[in-house]
């Protein structure tokens, strides 16, 4: 059997998801082989689109493999982008918004949420606007 | 039919078979290999159509040795002819299940999305073209008007290029509907009738009828209608059924069947 190996260790499966590009919600089905993202389907059951999508959920699969995708955060030190841990990361923007709000109120700050997240996000955004910042400052990207 | 799949990955007929699994109710098309067995007990087959043979088609890009099993519906196996005649897949590295799908009265159970036919709203049937119709009761209209029920067809598209993606025979790396020199791309709605016209001529001798493209198309334009019109003349004129057998189809004067003489370039000033 060790010959067919190669082969056995062969996968294709699809894996139903829903689009985020935009709050429609439409099902999606990612074609998965041996591990990678080849591919994206409509999904024909799904209530929503009935195996329908518009151009961008049908190239959902385009920037999960794409050389051009930024894995790890950013901080900008002296102008320049450097790679950082997550957890630098939100220190450094909880650092940065607490100082933000100590200078200039919390009215200075606004929370932009949006339509690809899920519902509890945008809950949880909202309270994370009005509990911790203490601002009304809260919009959505269906409004931009 | 779970039975014939588990002794046809168990002898190593196949290397994986390509069929549908229940996800919470709905057919996913799933790859079954001998190494999951257990997995067919979540086997299904629902109404729902996917285009099979372009998961295989794929899969054979990144492993060219195995041996595919799928399950074929005549649809499915039509497009698995073209991609043949086609060189895309070997047709000795296939093995297809029949599934039944075409109704009949004899049978108990067929399993297709296009048992229902489906009803147009009025105003299509009064300004558009109802994907129901016959090409030779569309051609008995007035030039004028089939024109204008066609380009108030065309230019509902809201070029989602579904029609293309979701294809079993739309299999080439570079596609002619993105070319700016063909088709004028960035526009809404495309070029009419320019964009469905080059899919249309690049259907003949190809597509299989299967229907796909027309279920996948958010703006309900009738394509198998057009495509079925387009292999109606191949079939007039050269005497050849799409997808009915793995023959070279009339088209394929490129490659190694060229007779033409090579004309030197004239030059143009
Ligand atoms: S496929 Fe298009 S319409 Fe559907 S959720 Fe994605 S972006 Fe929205
Ligand atoms: S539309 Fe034409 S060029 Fe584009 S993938 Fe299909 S056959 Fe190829
Ligand atoms: S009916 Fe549509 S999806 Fe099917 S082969 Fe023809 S063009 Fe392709
Ligand atoms: S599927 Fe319909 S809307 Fe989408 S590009 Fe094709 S013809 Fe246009």
């Amino acid at each position: 059997m060790t010959e067919t190996q190669g082969v056995n260790a062969m996968e294709c499966k699809l894996v139903p998801s829903i689009c985020s590009y935009c709050g429609t919600g439409c099902g999606v089905l990612f074609e998965v082989i041996d591990g990678k993202l080849q591919g994206t389907m409509p999904m024909k059951s799904h209530p929503v689109n009935e195996g329908k999508l518009c151009i961008k959920g049908w190239h959902l699969h385009e920037h999960i493999n794409s050389f051009m995708r930024l894995k790890s955060p950013l901080i900008k030190n002296n102008g320049r982008f450097e790679k950082a841990t997550w957890d630098e990361a939100i220190q450094t923007t909880a650092q940065r918004l607490s100082s933000v709000v100590e200078r200039h109120g919390p009215d200075s700050v606004g929370v932009l949420v949006s339509a690809k997240i899920t519902n509890e996000e945008n809950y949880l955004a909202q309270k994370f606007a009005r509990a911790c910042i203490g601002t009304n400052n809260v919009d959505h990207c269906a409004r931009l | 039919m779970i039975q014939q799949i588990k002794s046809w990955l168990e002898d190593a007929t196949v290397d994986i078979f390509i069929g549908y699994r229940d996800v919470d109710g709905h057919a996913v098309p799933h790859g079954y290999t001998a190494d999951r067995l257990e997995e067919l007990g979540n086997w299904t087959v629902g109404t729902h159509r996917y285009p099979l043979e372009t998961f295989a088609l794929h899969l054979a890009r990144i492993h060219p040795e195995a041996t595919i099993g799928l399950l074929g519906r005549d649809c499915n196996q039509r497009a698995l002819n073209v991609l043949s005649v086609w060189n895309q897949l070997h047709a000795d590295r296939i093995r297809v299940l029949s599934l039944s799908c075409c109704p009949s009265a004899l049978k108990t159970r067929a399993d297709c999305s296009y048992l229902v036919p489906r009803k147009s709203g009025s105003f299509k049937h009064q300004v558009g073209v109802d994907a129901e119709m016959e090409a030779a009761e569309l051609e008995a209209l007035p030039s004028g008007e089939r024109w204008a029920r066609w380009a108030y067809e065309f230019q509902k598209c809201i070029k989602c290029y579904g029609c293309r993606d979701i294809c079993p025979v739309c299999f080439c790396a570079e596609c002619s509907l993105e070319s700016d020199e063909l088709v004028g791309t960035g526009k809404l709605p495309p070029e009419v009738p320019i964009f469905h016209l080059v899919r249309a001529t690049h259907m003949a001798g190809r597509c299989v009828d299967c229907g796909l493209c027309e279920e996948a198309c958010p703006a309900d334009i009738p394509l198998r209608l057009l495509y079925r019109k387009v292999n109606a003349i191949v079939e007039d004129l050269f005497g050849y059924q799409t997808g009915s057998d793995t023959a070279q189809p009339p088209l394929s004067v490129l490659g190694d069947r060229v007779e033409l003489e090579p004309l030197p370039m004239e030059k143009t000033g």
